[in-house]
């Protein structure tokens, strides 16, 4: 292999790691808009609670792969509170009142998470961010590895759970119409705290990887915003279209990163944005989201 | 006692002022405000200025996403883009105040106008997002074009002069900001009642509909578009001259998420509701903490343990707790408090 | 119904004459009493960037504690009034006029940042507040500001002391050099003297990549530096980026060495990084935390007393707030018993040499210049004790052309 054809797979192989990140941030969120047609503003503020949780966890003796399963029973169990405070009683307000509640939400927790967690940089102390595998000269380090195989994971579970479960198909039901979800004798209110729950709980297993790479600290709630492109891409409904979005935007800001930045400096950082909007521009639904096209 | 009021003819009720007792109490509120200066502190002054640029910020955004319903979360663009304007025709070309401000608000509402036609196809969250990403790119573009803006070095803004009288003070400025938030608010007022205010209504309750009753959708997305951002690049312009310096830092996605904030907190789609929700978003974390301090004083043994994060937190759940308990906003409550006093002692 | 009216309308015109001819009244020395003096401090308490303004500002307390406990100055006890301007511009001045205008403090010091205090300065000179900015910005000092009294080598300093130690220490033959920095403020001045000093030296970099603060990954920026072979890596960033760039350098089996200015050089990097810190060398203007120097002892010993953990916080910035309060102090002993913003303002310049025992090096201001020192130090990562070691004593730049 070339040298320069080296690169350019590292770079790819780089993006897919970092993109496999954004896609588990991504997919929580896409969960709620699915089945609640609320864009979740505290989602970055649901991974920073997650990754303290399992942070304080491991510090306090703790075997990771256990801290990981408990925090995300907390985590599931703080969503159901969460939306039974919170959520529940914004249930037939408009969208945007609701989006609002969520950002009021982000900023209560994330000034409760450093009262409570203090606002220092911590290290995530876990066995997964040592080792690298190198295959060819090609490195991959084993978080990101585990991180595609997740992703991979709950597309492949959330595909099942959709498809055949009872409950799945409830979500799908409330997220098609719920007027005519509750009149078929499926609970909304059930089915919005599940998806919470579900949804509080990848969030923390995503925050939990990117602690992992990043320094842990407030500031890992503000990656969510750099999941938004990822999200939108994918089309705000489709969970395999969260999981291409982050790949796709992973990919994509490495490669403007490894050739560009020299001529356009920080244009990594812009790259997202970029495509989101050309993205939008041809396809107003994103790539995989559901078609209610605005014609003027 | 105030009787109900009977309005006979649709005229009277679209009037501005709707009774002589508004008119009254304004005019008590404009003698009030007008004397600020001579009796509060500049720091109160300083509030009262940013609630002000807040204030027409928040109107502009109101227009586009509480009256046409198109949500934005690239308020902040449009704001850097007015002040950035302003600070620099006021710095490399000496132009005086009164029109870089303008000035400001005319490339905000061309971009605007930019912005505005990609993005009439786009809807609901996908349109934030389109607008978010608008954001970002101006912040980009303000940080990178070196050569104009300064970059991340950050420029800094004269005094504004007029007639050779210096108004850098904030309780000069302030004559300045009170006279484009009046300006501001009574053409936002009357625009609400005009053909186009209502077209933009008719467009949020439902485009389809709006589009057979014969409004050009196209024209009036553009033109909501065009006129929030005029705004947007007046409250920016505003902003240079209290600041006096400009840093794109100050202009991020939270920024707009403040200003969206303002409006929801506020009352969507009331001119009124955005200068309660500028105002209260802007004075609150200061009543907090000086509650906090008040807390504090009371109990020795709290000192120097208090985390102010906690005035933040409190900030959160307020918005959490108003939108839960009232959705409709501050304006909301303000019709309600109105209307049982009107109505008093009858309940209904 | 129209005579009442005017009625009630005279009243309130009433009402509002009254209210003019409230005025306030100011004091005859603003924040000085006969058993205390109002100081205030603005700087960042709550959210993302508070990891740096919260052990900077428990620096500057503790040490005004001390004082108030071994009988204050001049018999006046210090009371610190710290206000959170969550790193916004327009919360600093709203932060600044409240000082001024309600706690009427006699100073204030650390203005937030470099855009804050930038945007304060009219009302700095205006007011005659002596204050030490925590920023090193070259504005600060030049033209120069009456009462900003600036602290600390600047970034040219530090990224020319970076250079000279590859060419003059390292005695490296042709090196390849390559600038990795964040587009903030700091960033961008560190970047513009690595240009200027690579071309004093007769070098070109080989390339100039951008870092920013949040970023989730450092690949592509990693891999770009290991295709060109790039053998000295300057930085101009934040701890937490550095610490994501020298764990990513691992994961591909790079290691250059890396260089980081004051905001970077801290113990956490080593902590964070381990091994993969081995390579990492900073530059700084205040004393290593484990020091054998009297003043970097009284620094242990204050934190350990107020109950800072240096595991938790990035103990350079707290070294920079004990050094930035003992040097305000100084002043004001120096100022005398009649301490007005003017006096102290001649007190901060009849300081000449000031020793803090190690701290910072030794503070000289004149009537003329507020200009920094020009001296820092190199310290090199020592991953097994898990600190910052320095590898030379306080140097000052090469003069070149």
């Amino acid at each position: 292999m070339t040298e320069g054809a080296l690169y350019f797979l590292q770079l790819v192989i780089s993006g897919i790691a970092v993109g496999s990140l954004y896609a588990l941030v991504a997919l929580g969120f896409v969960l709620i808009y699915k089945a609640t047609d609320i864009m979740n503003f505290a989602h970055g503020e649901a991974m920073m609670v997650g990754a303290f949780i399992c942070y304080a966890l491991v510090v306090a003796g703790i075997p990771f792969l256990w801290a990981v399963l408990i925090t995300t029973g907390i985590a599931m169990f703080f969503g159901l509170v969460t939306e039974r405070l919170v959520l529940r009683p914004m249930i037939g307000e408009p969208q945007f009142a609701v989006v609002m509640v969520t950002i009021g939400l982000s900023i209560f927790l994330r000034s409760i998470s450093g009262i409570i967690f203090g606002h220092d940089n911590k290290i995530f102390p876990s066995q997964l961010s040592d080792q690298t595998l190198v295959f060819k000269g090609l490195v991959l380090s084993y978080t990101h590895l585990w991180a595609m195989l997740i992703s991979g994971l709950m597309v492949i579970l959330f595909f099942l759970f959709f498809r055949y479960s009872r409950v799945g198909l409830a979500m799908r039901g409330v997220a098609n119409d719920q007027d005519t979800a509750m009149l078929m004798g499926i609970s909304v209110k059930r089915v919005f705290a599940l998806t919470w729950g579900i949804s509080f709980a990848i969030a923390a297993v995503a925050g939990i990887f990117l602690a992992n790479v990043m320094v842990l600290n407030i500031a890992i709630c503000l990656v969510a915003i750099k999941a938004f492109p990822a999200v939108i891409l994918g089309g705000l409904e489709s969970i395999p279209g969260a999981i291409i979005g982050g790949l796709v935007i992973g990919v994509l800001e490495t490669l403007v990163g490894g050739y560009l930045d020299q001529t356009l400096p920080g244009v990594k950082d812009l790259t997202a944005f970029v495509v989101l909007f050309l993205v939008l521009m041809i396809r107003p639904y994103g790539l995989f989201g559901k078609k209610e096209i605005e014609r003027v | 006692m105030r009787s109900k009021t009977f309005r006979e003819s649709y005229r009277e009720d679209i009037r501005i002022f709707k009774t002589i007792w508004v008119k009254f109490w304004l005019v008590l509120f404009a003698v009030a405000l007008l004397s600020l200066p001579l009796w509060a502190d500049p720091y109160i002054i300083y509030m009262v200025n940013i609630s002000g640029i807040a204030i027409i910020a928040a109107i502009g955004l109101n227009i586009l996403t509480g009256l046409t319903g198109q949500i934005s979360l690239g308020h902040s663009a449009f704001v850097a883009l007015g002040a950035y304007t302003s600070a620099i025709l006021a710095s490399k070309m000496d132009m005086p105040f009164w029109l870089t401000i303008p000035a400001g608000g005319v490339v905000a509402a061309f971009f605007g106008i930019l912005l505005g036609f990609p993005c009439l196809r786009l809807k609901g969250l996908y349109l934030a997002m389109a607008t978010m990403s608008f954001g970002v790119v101006v912040e980009y573009g303000i940080t990178h074009w070196e050569s104009l803006t300064m970059g991340v070095r950050g420029i800094s803004v004269p005094a504004p002069t007029i007639f050779g009288y210096t108004l850098g003070d904030p309780s000069k400025l302030f004559y300045v900001t009170v006279f484009f938030v009046t300006f501001l608010t009574l053409a936002a007022k009357n625009l609400a009642r005009t053909r186009i205010g209502r077209a933009f209504v008719a467009i949020r309750d439902r485009d389809v509909a709006a589009e057979v009753i014969g409004i050009n959708l196209t024209k009036y997305k553009v033109m909501a578009f065009a006129i929030s951002s005029f705004y947007g690049g007046v409250a920016g312009g505003l902003y240079s001259y209290s600041t006096t310096y400009l840093h794109p830092e100050n202009f991020t996605l939270l920024l707009s998420i403040e200003y969206i904030a303002m409006i929801i907190v506020g009352g969507l789609g009331s001119i009124l509701g955005s200068i309660f929700g500028a105002v209260f978003l802007t004075a609150m974390p200061d009543i907090i903490k000086g509650f906090a301090d008040f807390m504090g004083r009371q109990f020795i043994f709290l000192h120097g343990r208090y985390d102010e994060e906690w005035n933040i937190a409190a900030f959160g759940l307020l918005i959490m707790i108003f939108l839960i308990v009232e959705p409709t906003g501050l304006n909301g409550i303000w019709s309600r408090v109105k209307t049982s006093f009107k109505n008093w002692p009858f309940t209904y | 119904m129209k005579p009442k009216k005017n009625w009630k309308l005279v009243v309130s015109l009433v009402i509002c004459l009254g209210l003019f001819s409230v005025t306030t009244s100011f004091s005859e020395t603003r924040g000085v009493t006969k058993d205390a003096i109002q100081m205030g401090m603005i700087l960042v308490k709550t959210g993302p960037v508070a990891a740096l303004g919260l052990p900077e500002g428990w620096g500057v307390q503790d040490t005004f504690d001390q004082i108030n406990e071994t009988g204050g100055i001049h018999g006046r006890k210090i009371n610190l009034i710290w206000e959170d301007d969550q790193f916004k511009t327009p919360l600093s001045i709203s932060a600044f006029n409240k000082l001024i205008f309600r706690d009427k403090v006699l100073s204030i010091t650390c203005m937030g940042g470099t855009p804050q205090t930038i945007a304060l300065f009219d009302l700095i000179d205006k007011h005659h507040v002596v204050n030490i900015p925590n920023a090193l910005a070259e504005e600060f000092s030049k033209p120069h500001k009456p009462y900003v009294f600036v602290l600390g080598a600047s970034y040219e300093t530090q990224i020319e002391l970076m250079f000279d130690y590859i060419m003059n220490d390292l005695k490296a033959k042709d090196p390849k050099i390559a600038v990795v920095y964040a587009e903030t403020e700091f960033g961008k001045k560190g970047l513009e003297a690595a240009r200027k000093r690579a071309e004093q030296y007769g070098i070109k970099l080989v390339s100039e990549l951008v870092l920013n603060i949040g970023s989730v990954d450092a690949s592509s920026q990693i891999l770009s530096l290991k295709k060109d072979n790039v053998e000295y890596v300057v930085t101009c960033n934040l701890v937490p980026p550095i610490i994501t760039f020298l764990k990513t350098a691992e994961k591909y089996d790079y290691w250059p060495t890396t260089f980081g200015i004051n905001w970077s050089c801290d113990d956490m990097v080593v902590k964070a990084c381990k091994a993969a810190s081995k390579n990492y060398i900073g530059v700084n203007f205040v004393g290593g935390w484990e020091d054998d120097t009297p003043g970097m002892k009284r620094v242990r010993e204050l934190a350990r007393k107020n109950d800072r953990d240096p595991a938790k916080m990035l103990t350079s910035l707290y070294t920079m707030g004990v050094g930035t309060a003992a040097v305000l102090a100084e002043g004001m002993k120096r100022a005398g018993q009649n301490l007005t913003p003017e006096s102290y303002k001649d007190g901060m310049e009849t300081l000449k040499d000031f020793e803090t025992g190690g701290i910072v090096p030794p503070v000289t201001y004149t009537p003329t210049s507020h200009a920094p020192t020009t001296v820092a130090r190199l310290y090199r990562a020592d991953p097994d004790k898990g600190v910052m070691i320095p590898i030379t004593d306080w140097r000052s730049a090469k003069e070149m052309k």
